[in-house]
């Protein structure tokens, strides 16, 4: 447990030495609020109630965006640089490692995160705010993001260059997230279909969205992270048996 | 401490590590020589849990790094050949890390530090970036790293590749500081290195034992090449001839001077011919003014273990 609070420790560190983390915030900060403002003239406009939903909605696109910034170096950087061999033959399991990796991505994605909230309570200032709801919608964007992250670190293991993780990253992230606007070009009777509808971020997330949180959903995301994290660890591991 | 058997690590179509086996007792200094390729690395990643063999077995401190692969590295300080570190990270700040990563307590760690520092002479570098540390520098934290957690067995590989010679003589020293308190294993394919610190050498070819034993040792068993030379006044050419007639002569070489003879005696198969040589010259009348045995040095010893012919070598 010790040893892997100090990595993530030192993964978050990471972040925040390099440019990357400050980058990452910040654009993800301006993006956010310009659908803010966005989402808000429309309710000005249309005179209907105002409502958190939009905005959350547009969270998970930037959460796409941000999924390859986040996770590329993670693995592949230490495979490049070597370190991966001081850290794997210091007394720390493989799966201490992938995890420490993985949290450490997820809390950079509650402080990319956390600025937002802001916008909620400027919302419930003309508004009632379904506060629930709400919740339930943040809990879906850190799912959403659990699923992207773990993939992204997946594909990090698998890479040794940052760049190839990252492209890679972000078009297995739009893809996942558009998933159900490509079903209907297949034909009819495809069996890809139903799958790319259930596999669908945006409509995995959109359950959350109305606050409801559907159990097949949860677990259904929850186990796509496990899966990756344990072929993450796999993947690591495989070093032994190669 | 070490115990090596049949281990052996193969990638497609290569045998890095072949058929393997050596020991390595407590307070040992030993190095592991044998020029780039002969399977150092490989057999030290094998050592510390990085890599496992594909078969055969090490054993560390008693035990298996495969089965008990935490446990060995609990005791093993291990400074890789890349020596890559967390460069972003300040010296001390990466060492107490690493010192979290050992499970040192929160007490220990602050003291095992700074006794890591001292030894290896960075304290007054501990506020500096590692990323602004020259080679030589960074190679002492990765060396401070190594001996942090008190190892029982210490494994370096390649510790002084890219120094200069003022660096290669401190981390020499250093390394000689360490074998008083731990088993060191460390690999180098520079001779001159080996042959000052180490007890005992093992010499690497082609992933097999080459030799292993004291530098001496190593050098007396390729004695085959020991030739005599002697120096003798007399008649040349007889002198010449009732040497020759020496049992197991195999060449030679005669030079003069008036009437002082130089010889180059090679014998053969390895023996030792000066007892014989003496007596002939002395049955003969002549008189000796020097006897010479020109001894294989480690670096020849070293050159002629590692350089044959290639054996059944695939393309």
């Amino acid at each position: 447990m010790k040893t892997f609070l100090a990595l993530t420790r030192r993964e978050l560190g990471v972040y925040f030495v390099s440019p990357m983390a400050y980058i990452i915030l910040t654009v993800f900060l301006y993006l956010s609020g310009l659908v803010f403002v966005g989402t808000m003239k429309e309710f000005a406009e249309s005179q209907l109630p105002v409502s958190f939903q939009p905005t959350l909605q547009w969270l998970v696109m930037l959460i796409v965006l941000t999924s390859a910034l986040v996770t590329m170096r993670l693995i592949a950087e230490e495979k490049k640089q070597g370190t991966l061999e001081i850290i794997l033959t210091a007394p720390i399991s493989d799966a201490a490692f992938v995890l420490s990796k993985f949290t450490a991505s997820i809390i950079l994605l509650i402080y990319l995160l956390l600025p937002t909230i802001g916008y909620l309570i400027i919302i419930s200032r003309y508004g009632p705010v379904d506060f629930g709801a709400v919740l339930c919608g943040y809990l879906g964007l850190l799912l959403v993001g659990g699923v992207l992250y773990s993939i992204g670190l997946f594909i990090s293991a698998l890479c040794s260059s940052q760049i190839t993780a990252g492209v890679l990253t972000l078009m297995v992230a739009v893809l996942l997230i558009m998933a159900n606007i490509m079903a209907p070009q297949l034909a009819e009777t495809s069996p890809l279909r139903p799958i790319l509808a259930y596999v669908d971020l945006s409509v995995n997330f959109s359950d959350f969205l109305k606050g409801v949180v559907d159990r097949t959903r949860l677990v259904f995301l929850l186990s796509v992270v496990a899966f990756f994290l344990f072929l993450t660890t796999r993947v690591v591991e495989s070093r032994r048996w190669r | 401490m070490i115990d090596v058997s049949n281990l052996t690590k193969t990638y497609p179509g290569v045998a890095a590590v072949d058929d393997l086996s050596f020991q390595v007792g407590k307070g040992e200094i030993v190095g592991f020589l044998g020029p780039n390729g002969a399977g150092k690395s490989t057999t030290m990643r094998i050592l510390t849990c990085f890599i496992a063999p594909t078969s055969g077995s090490a054993k560390l401190a008693g035990f298996d790094v495969v089965e008990q692969s935490m446990q060995v590295r609990r005791r093993v300080g291990y400074l890789p050949e890349s020596n890559a570190l967390y460069t972003e990270m300040r010296v001390e700040e990466y060492l107490l890390f690493r010192a979290r990563l050992r499970d040192l307590s929160a007490a220990d760690r602050a003291s095992r530090v700074g006794e890591a520092l001292e030894k290896v002479r960075l304290t007054d570098r501990r506020r500096s970036i590692i990323a602004h540390l020259s080679k030589g520098l960074r190679q002492r934290v990765g060396i401070a790293d190594a001996i942090l957690h008190r190892p029982e067995i210490i494994i370096l590989d390649e510790p002084t590749i890219g120094l200069d010679p003022t660096q290669v003589r401190e981390v020499r020293e250093l390394i000689r500081g360490l074998g008083e308190a731990h088993t060191v294993l460390f690999s180098s394919h520079i001779l001159s290195e080996v042959e000052k610190i180490c007890g005992r050498v093992l010499i690497l070819s082609k992933g097999k034992l080459a030799a292993s034993g004291t530098p001496e040792e190593i050098a007396n068993r390729l004695m085959k090449t020991g030739n005599v030379r002697l120096e003798v006044r007399g008649e040349g050419r007889k002198i010449k001839e009732t040497l020759e007639s020496v049992a197991g002569v195999a060449r030679i070489l005669w030079s003069s001077k008036g009437d002082m003879n130089t010889y180059v005696v090679e014998p053969k198969d390895g023996l030792d011919l000066r007892p014989a040589l003496v007596r002939a010259c002395t049955s003969g009348g002549w008189e000796i003014y020097e006897l010479g045995y020109e001894r294989v040095s480690l670096e020849e010893a070293f050159s002629i273990l590692t350089a044959g012919p290639e054996k059944g070598g695939t393309p």
